[in-house]
Order: C-alpha cells, then sequence, then structure tokens
C-alpha cells in the first residue's frame, strides 16, 4: 500500500516492526528480506510516488518530479560537480541504467585485509544473495538487438585496438532499447525497485510511505523506537503534515550516502568518522562525431563498457546515452555554431569515463542544507585524462570523424587520432572538465571498532541498539564499478543478520 | 498519484514572471531563429516562453536563481571580455556572439558555468522540442498504454 504524503492533510502515528528509511536499492532489498520473515514494515521515501505510466521521454520533467533538488544537487570543490541522485519511490533505481555488478574480488580484499570486514561480509554468503536478486531481478547481458549503434561502436572500437569490451549486464525484462532509463523505463522493462522489490514488499502488508521527509529518529531508553518527520511536497520542502512511526524492532537507515550522514547526526549520532571519507565515481564524457547516422536514442541507454584499466588504471569506459536536451547543453559554440553542432546530434556517439577516485571529501548539514565537498587527487587527474585519451582513441578506431571534448584548454574539436593524445597532455585543474558524480559510499562507514567508523559489524550504530545502517554509506571504498547489486546483497545480508538478531 | 508531467506549483512561486528583454536578447544570440538550415527554429520558436513560465511556477528557486545570475553576467561582464562595453544588449549579433562565446572561454570556471548554465536551461526546452527532435532523428516515441505500474 502507497501512502502518499503530498495528499495527506493530518498527523499520523503508526507501529511497525521495522522502519525503513529509504526506498532505494538498499532500502527496497531491505524490504523484500524484511517482508518475508511476516514483519510488519513500513518504508519512508522522501520523494514522491511516480509511476510508470507517468514516465515521459524530456529532462526536465523528470528532474522536477524525479531527481534530488531538481538535478541542482552539486558537490563543491576545486570543480563544481552535479550529484545525480533519484529522489522518488524506488530512489536512484529508476533513473539509473540498472547495471549488475558484483563487488570485484580485489575490492573485496581490501575490504577484508585494511579494514577487517571480511567476517561481517563473507564473500561466499554475498554471492548466493547476488545470485539470487540477479535471478529475481533478470539481470542479464544487453542484448545485441539492443545495443544501437552507441554501443555497437564501442564494440568496434575495442576490436580494432584490441581492448577488451563486453556488454553491460543489466536487470532488465523485455527492454526495447528505447534509451529511457535516465526519465525512467516507459515499459516497466527496467527492474528498477519501482517495479520490483516495492511491489514485492507491498503485497506483502508493507506501507510505502511517499513524500514523506524523516527529521529524525527517536529514542527510548537507549534504544531506536522509531522516526518522525513531515509530510511534504518534495519539490519545495513545503511541510503538510507531521508523522511518527514507531518501530518495535528497528530502525533501518538506507537514504544515501548523502542523506544517511545528515539523519544520523540529526538523531543525536557523533562519530569523527560520519560525513567524511565520502567517496564516489566521477564521470567525464566525450561526444564523437561519425560521418553515419548512431541515433544514440535507438540501443539501450548504457549497454557497453571497457573495462579493462579498472584495477590498473582505476577507470572504466561506459557509453551512455543523454537525452536531447542535455546532449545539447554539452556541445560547443555560441548562436549558429551551436546550431550547426546541435544538427549533428543525431550523428554522435557518447562514451563517459568513470574513475575509481582516490579523491574523499564530506558530507554535512549546513545553513542552506546538505554541503557536499569533494575534490580528486592528482593521481586522479591522471588517471581521468589516461582514460580520455584511451575513450578518444577507441571512437576514432570505430570511425569518428572528430571528438568534442568539452574540456578547457584543449581544441573545441579533435580531428586525428593523433589528437587524442592532447587528452592526456590536457589540463591537470579539475575545474577545467565537466564532471557528474554518480555512485557514492562511505560517509558512515563500517568498522568492527567505534574508533574506526560509524557503524559496527553488526550494521547497528556503534554504542546503539536498534538503528541500522545498511545503505552504501557503510562502504569503506567506492568499487570502481556500477555498486547497485553490491548495495543490495549487502543490504539483504543485513536484513537477514538483523531479522534473525531481532527475533 | 500526480502525473510526473502535470507540475506540482507553490503557491509562492504562482506568479510567472515575464522574461526581461536582457533575457531575450541572450537566449535569442544562444538560439537564433533561422541561423541553421535543419534546425531553423530558434529558443522562441521552440517555445521558451511557455517553459519559461512552467519553470517559474514549479521548479526550485535554485534553477531561477541560478538563470538570473548566468543572465546578469552575459549582459554585463560578457561584452568586457572582448573590451566591448556592456550591456550585450546594446550590441549587434556577431558581437553578442563573440562575447558569449569569450564567456565559454574565460580562464574564470565560474565565468564558464555561467555560459554553461544558461545552455543547460535553453537546452531543456529546445531538445524537447518535437520538430527539434525530428529534425536530428530522435525516433518518435510513445508512451505504451499500460495500467498503472506502481504498486
Amino acid at each position: 500500500m502507497i501512502f502518499d504524503g503530498e495528499q495527506e492533510r493530518r498527523a499520523v502515528d503508526e507501529t511497525f516492526d521495522y522502519v525503513i528509511v529509504g526506498s532505494g536499492a538498499a532500502g527496497a532489498t531491505a524490504a523484500r528480506v524484511l517482508a518475508d520473515t511476516g514483519a510488519y514494515i513500513a518504508v519512508v521515501e522522501e520523494g514522491p510516488a511516480v509511476s510508470t505510466a507517468e514516465f515521459r521521454d524530456q529532462i526536465f520533467p523528470a528532474f522536477r518530479r524525479m531527481f534530488r533538488a531538481m538535478g541542482t544537487q552539486v558537490a563543491l570543490g576545486r570543480a563544481a560537480m552535479p550529484v545525480i541522485q533519484g529522489s522518488c519511490l524506488g530512489g536512484s533505481t529508476v533513473i539509473n541504467s540498472a547495471i549488475a555488478y558484483r563487488i570485484p574480488e580485489d575490492v573485496w580484499q581490501t575490504w577484508q585485509t585494511e579494514f577487517g570486514l571480511g567476517a561481517a561480509l563473507p564473500l561466499e554468503a554475498l554471492h548466493e544473495h547476488w545470485d539470487q536478486i540477479e535471478r529475481e531481478l533478470s539481470a542479464r547481458p544487453t542484448a545485441p538487438e539492443m545495443w544501437g549503434d552507441n554501443n555497437r561502436r564501442l564494440q568496434v572500437g575495442g576490436q580494432r585496438l584490441g581492448v577488451d569490451t563486453a556488454p553491460l549486464r543489466r536487470f532488465e525484462a523485455g527492454c526495447r532499447g528505447s534509451a529511457r532509463c535516465m526519465t525512467g523505463c516507459p515499459f516497466g522493462a527496467k527492474q528498477s525497485m519501482l517495479v520490483s522489490y516495492l511491489p514485492y514488499a507491498s503485497e506483502r502488508g508493507a506501507t510505502l510511505f511517499t513524500s514523506a521527509r524523516v527529521d529524525r529518529v527517536t529514542w527510548a531508553g537507549g534504544r531506536a523506537s522509531g522516526v518522525q518527520g513531515h509530510f511534504h511536497q518534495p519539490q519545495f520542502k513545503k511541510n503538510i503534515a507531521p508523522f511518527s512511526l514507531h518501530a518495535r524492532k528497528g530502525v533501518l537507515i538506507a537514504a544515501s550516502a548523502i542523506q544517511t550522514p545528515g539523519l544520523l547526526a540529526k538523531s543525536g549520532i557523533r562519530s569523527a568518522h560520519l560525513g567524511r571519507h565520502f567517496q564516489g565515481h566521477p564521470g567525464v564524457g566525450l561526444v564523437g562525431v561519425f560521418d553515419e547516422a548512431v541515433n544514440m536514442w535507438a540501443g539501450a541507454t548504457q549497454g557497453y563498457e571497457s573495462s579493462q584499466r579498472r584495477v590498473d588504471g582505476h577507470f572504466k569506459i561506459e557509453t551512455l546515452a543523454l537525452p536531447p536536451e542535455n546532449l545539447l547543453a554539452s556541445l560547443p559554440g555560441v548562436g549558429g555554431e551551436w546550431l550547426k553542432s546541435a544538427a549533428e546530434m543525431g550523428h554522435m556517439a557518447l562514451w563517459a569515463v568513470a574513475l575509481r577516485a582516490y579523491g574523499q571529501g564530506s558530507v554535512r548539514e549546513g545553513l542552506f542544507g546538505t554541503e557536499i565537498r569533494f575534490d580528486l587527487s592528482e593521481q586522479d587527474m591522471g588517471n581521468l585524462r589516461r582514460g580520455l585519451r584511451l575513450t578518444a582513441e577507441l571512437m576514432f578506431a570505430a570511425g569518428a570523424r572528430e571528438i568534442i571534448p568539452a574540456i578547457h584548454g584543449l581544441p573545441a574539436r579533435l580531428t586525428s587520432p593523433d589528437q587524442a593524445r592532447l587528452l592526456e597532455n590536457g589540463p591537470a585543474d579539475p575545474a577545467c572538465y565537466t564532471f557528474a558524480l554518480t555512485h557514492l559510499f562511505g560517509t558512515a562507514r563500517m568498522s568492527p571498532q567505534p574508533a574506526g567508523g560509524v557503524v559496527g559489524t553488526d550494521f547497528a550504530v556503534h554504542g546503539r541498539t536498534g538503528l541500522y545502517v545498511v545503505d552504501s554509506s557503510i562502504f569503506p571504498t567506492n568499487l570502481g564499478v556500477n555498486p547497485q547489486l553490491a548495495i543490495m546483497g549487502i543490504a539483504m545480508h543485513a536484513a537477514k543478520q538483523i531479522a534473525r538478531v531481532a527475533g | 498519484m500526480r502525473a510526473s508531467n502535470v507540475p506540482v506549483t507553490d503557491s509562492r512561486y504562482t506568479v510567472a514572471k515575464m522574461l526581461s528583454k536582457a533575457s531575450r536578447v541572450v537566449l535569442d544570440t544562444l538560439l537564433p531563429s533561422g541561423a541553421n538550415p535543419r534546425l531553423p527554429l530558434g529558443i522562441f520558436d521552440a517555445g521558451f516562453e511557455a517553459f519559461w513560465a512552467d519553470l517559474e511556477r514549479t521548479a526550485l528557486p535554485a534553477w531561477r536563481w541560478g538563470f538570473q545570475a548566468a543572465v546578469f553576467t552575459a549582459v554585463w561582464v560578457a561584452p568586457l571580455l572582448i573590451r566591448r562595453l556592456p550591456p550585450l544588449t546594446r550590441l549587434d549579433r556577431p558581437t553578442r556572439e563573440r562575447a558569449l562565446a569569450a564567456l565559454g572561454a574565460s580562464r574564470a570556471a565560474v565565468l564558464r558555468q555561467m555560459l554553461t548554465l544558461l545552455k543547460t536551461i535553453a537546452g531543456f526546452c529546445y531538445g524537447a522540442n518535437p520538430r527539434v527532435r525530428e529534425a536530428i532523428g530522435y525516433p518518435r516515441q510513445r508512451n505504451p498504454p499500460r495500467p498503472e505500474a506502481a504498486p
């Protein structure tokens, strides 16, 4: 059942077994697991419920209704980076490309040896959870008939240069290649939480509160007893009515690495690590212009990748189909020059370098809301430039006539493969690049000891009872791969453990 | 549930302000009418006024304030970058284009971001226009007739 807070005019006071804050990959997976135990569950989502039937192929209405802060959320640092997050029922899974990756073994080894999490997050158990999730959400490599030319050309470039490329594995059941993942799949084919685990939990009695912002966790005798908050108009954060939801067995926070630390801080949690160690995967795109039509809007939004340099280069390359509105803004020129570029959009491919950044930042609540700070290290900039060079070389190998780098200090268009090296020798200043920051981690990290993190290996906040964190804020590092499946597997592990302890 | 394409309005922001003359000049310089044979539409042919009225009513103030700051920068700072006296509105079209191009090439990242912001907001409207999409080969898509899919 959905309880739409935007339509609510009266205060609500109800009691559940578990209250889960957040309905994205982590929260929905926890709800799916706990619903199976017969528990009475509330899932509380700050954003609105937007149904599949309402999805349209225009980006601004999607920003307005489904993206956090209508797409204006930014991490400040040497470069201002838009931080892309969903804010609707289903969270970012509604607007991402549903890419399925397990935690790479080298990353997990680091977690085990450097952070002591091997016992808390046993790889064998995680693989079992990932098997289950992949089965239930139909994870599969992007089918060739869904590649379209934007994806297919990365395969061609890889073959010609001897660079490993592969179709991305995605959660989908009947993808039609409409390239509309970012604005919500209009066919319900993408297996976002909106059409999968949330309906599953709902059918088993879970109540989904939407447009419901949690202000703080409440306490009774040192134990988390529930949450208080307000139903509101999410776009404007205009309060409508208060709510109190009580939890007999536990409160699970799955609000994301941006919102979780603020909520914990407002709930009285103190830790030197809270809001720190913020990590992510910043990305920069390159546009290739081809003589033949590419039409990136026919095919999977993100269907192909090269992860050959993931370990030694700390980057991977992914295709990305942007809506025309966004692609247009990234093209060079003004007036007639801009229109000339725009007229070629049908002949453009867009591939992005996603960095596994060493740089870290912080998230905290400030006077004007959540303040995100993030900076890249010199090493990151070196990796980025090498990634961009390889991307350009792949594009030229795939037949690109020219490349639009959109990097300050470089030519507006690169016209020969020789010029790809300009990218590796490009500016070291992050402000010269146009980034987007996605895949967010680390702001309430897990550690066996309170001195090392915010959350213990039982997923409970150190020194507190009944308050658990199950989202990517507990990750001690970033992953270098798309995190949805990793987040879901860990949330599944957490929820099973919490259910076992709570009885 | 409320339809995503039906804007939620906030009573604090229901008075849709008219676009200023300066905004019009800046936008018309960015995306002029008849400047490209494949994309003959200008920003105002593509329905920017209706788009802006909608944005005024339904978008976070950050979008509007950002747009106004970007227009101010374009009008009063961009001409200085090509050693011309502001405001931009008094310059001829080729000079205005040079001034805005200089904004995008400025050494100051914040100035470059102002042009990016203008192009982003203009792009929201222009790239969503059906005639523009048809001209660039964007496939005409219809949403499947299906019942409510949310739980």
